[in-house]
């Protein structure tokens, strides 16, 4: 502990003193004290985009650069299996000092943006925000620096080649690429509610990401399912868009915006009000990015799927009643846990479903856990996602548990991928409370998901009665 | 009847009417203490900051402390118990 001298109340200057700055006690000296803060360099940097994001961005990332505490390395997804300096928080802070200097620009650096989920474990785990944010209402910005690099990268015309090709896919056909060469389209967008009939439209929508839509298809069709079962009225959106955020991760900002307005002017014109969403990724882009691009326009309400069916737990409108009897793991996804502090209702939901073995591991030791399947990482480079995954299931594995259940559709391919080397299935949290309210779910689990319960259902959690894999 | 507990724009951007606490801090949630937001007019903006990420940090930091705490600390001490024991240390004879 720091001791203030004793005997500094009676000479010295007012700077001898411990004060708090702005305090009606401190000694009037220090209202004479000429100030020294360092001002800013004056380097003229000729380029307008590069000028005008450095200005933007230069006190985010002095935050960071003057500090270099450094907390945030270990629990950096792409730090922890990587090891390589360029790619850590740190170095994202340090680049853009750099700019300011003169002494880089965009297009020296681009490439190592590539290397971040945007987890957002760095920009929490930062005592900046962990412990001041709140109070000044200035926190480490990680996630907004790599999206904001990558946005100039893509303004300079320094592009990733797999991110311009899935962008330009994802422009094509108003929703991303997830089938890879079987294209997706929006005729066959709600082909995942075939049989439940939803109507479309109405005050209250569920929007489906497009992983979840096209690829997973046994995550809407459990929660649609769900919500049936609760009398919970609801429709699908009218002409459905791919939200934008993947095109906004990646740097391609005026495609992301254009997708949002699409998407808020499609919910307005079949008067909805709320949207439900089950994707955490779509959660990031309703909360922050449409406000960011409308503002107090952005009227609609967003709900969560997986707090409603806590909710509708609590509420007893629904009770689930059949043994699912697995042993489980919970993965906290990122963008729930890290970066909007979602975490106890997953666990109320898994909590309440009879036979499950539930091994937890707390919320903060998820902080350094990641899938490593957001932030356009596995499009542009899988191993590194598929590295990721493989050390996220061996801290499952350790545990000795079946099934590691997830409530992010993102995340459950690259898991899936690791699981089946480690002969642990990856269950998604709604297909597991749909199959304990007795509900046959049907639709597609993914390559990875359908391969494992075609071989005897993986312990029995798809969904029951043959709905698995169909 | 649907009953939801959603995000909306303008709630978000509402924050308590805020209660001074000190010179330079004031109160808006419980457990947010935030600094005089006319202190940070000069060198350093604040930044937009709905009001979820308030709470989210604020309650971040107490799981935080409580994982260190299971993890590190043998025994937990209140400050009062250590200034009692300073206190004590201090008007003994020894001292």
């Amino acid at each position: 502990m720091t001791r203030a001298d004793p005997d500094a109340g009676s000479g010295g200057d007012a700077l001898t003193r411990p004060f708090t700055p702005g305090m009606a006690s401190n000694d009037p000296g220090l209202a004479e004290l000429t100030e020294t803060v360092a001002g800013r360099v004056d380097i003229e940097i000729v380029d307008r985009e590069t000028r005008e994001f450095v200005e933007e961005w230069r006190n985010a990332s002095y935050n960071c650069y003057s500090s270099g505490h450094k907390f945030c390395r270990e629990v950096c997804p792409v730090m922890q299996v990587t090891r390589n300096e360029s790619w850590t928080p740190t170095a994202f802070h340090a680049n853009v000092v750099a700019m300011e200097r003169g002494e880089l620009d965009v297009a020296d650096v681009a490439a190592d943006y590539v290397n971040c989920t945007q987890c957002g474990a760095c920009e929490l785990r930062c005592p900046n925000t962990l412990f001041t944010g709140d109070f000044y209402r200035f926190r480490t910005r990680t996630v907004d620096v790599v999206k904001a690099v990558r946005a100039l990268a893509v303004d300079k015309g320094v592009h990733q080649p797999q991110w311009q090709s899935w962008n330009a896919r994802t422009d094509e056909r108003t929703h991303e690429p997830v089938l890879g060469e079987v294209a997706v389209s929006q005729d066959t967008v709600r082909d995942w509610a075939e049989g439940l009939d939803i109507p479309v439209g109405g005050e209250t929508v569920l929007f489906v990401d497009c992983e979840a839509a096209f690829y997973r298809t046994s995550v809407p069709r459990a929660v649609a399912q769900i919500l049936q079962r609760a009398g919970f009225e609801f429709g699908l959106m009218g002409e459905q868009w791919c939200c934008g955020g993947p095109a906004a991760e990646m740097g391609y900002v005026e495609q992301a915006k254009r997708f949002a307005r699409h998407n808020l002017d499609n919910w307005r014109s079949t008067g909805t009000r709320r949207v439900l969403v089950l994707d955490p990724h779509d959660y990031i882009s309703f909360t922050e990015d449409y406000p960011k691009y409308f503002g107090d326009e952005f009227d609609i309400e967003i709900v969560l799927v997986v707090e409603l069916l806590a909710e509708l737990l609590r509420d007893g409108r629904i009770t689930p009643s059949v043994p699912v009897e697995r042993t489980v793991t919970y993965h906290d996804p990122c963008r729930l846990n890290k970066r909007k502090g979602i975490w106890e209702e997953p666990r109320e939901i898994l909590r309440a479903i009879p036979g499950l073995s539930f091994t937890d591991v707390d919320r903060v030791t998820q902080w350094s856990y990641c899938s490593g399947g957001g932030g356009g990482l596995p499009v542009e480079k899988p191993d590194l996602t598929a590295a990721i995954s493989a050390r996220r299931v061996d801290a499952a594995a350790t545990l000795g548990v079946d099934t590691l259940v997830s409530a992010c559709p993102w995340s459950e391919r690259p898991l899936s991928a690791a699981g089946d080397a480690r002969d642990i299935d990856v269950v998604d949290i709604h297909e597991l409370l749909a199959e304990s309210l007795g509900i046959t779910v049907g639709g597609s689990r993914g390559e990875v998901g359908d391969r494992r319960s075609a071989g005897g259902c993986g312990g029995g959690s798809c969904g029951g009665g043959g709905g698995c894999g169909s | 009847m649907n009953r939801t507990n959603g995000y909306r724009y303008g709630e978000q951007h509402t924050p308590p009417a805020p209660q001074r606490v000190s010179d330079v801090a004031l109160t808006t949630f419980e457990h947010v203490y935030e600094v005089d937001p006319r202190l940070m007019e000069r060198w350093v903006l604040q930044q937009t900051f709905p009001n979820w990420d308030s709470l989210r940090i604020m309650n971040a930091r107490h799981d935080h402390l409580d994982w260190m705490h299971r993890h590190f600390a043998e025994k937990v001490l209140t400050g009062s118990e250590l200034l009692a024991e300073v206190d004590a240390a201090d008007s003994s004879p020894d001292s």
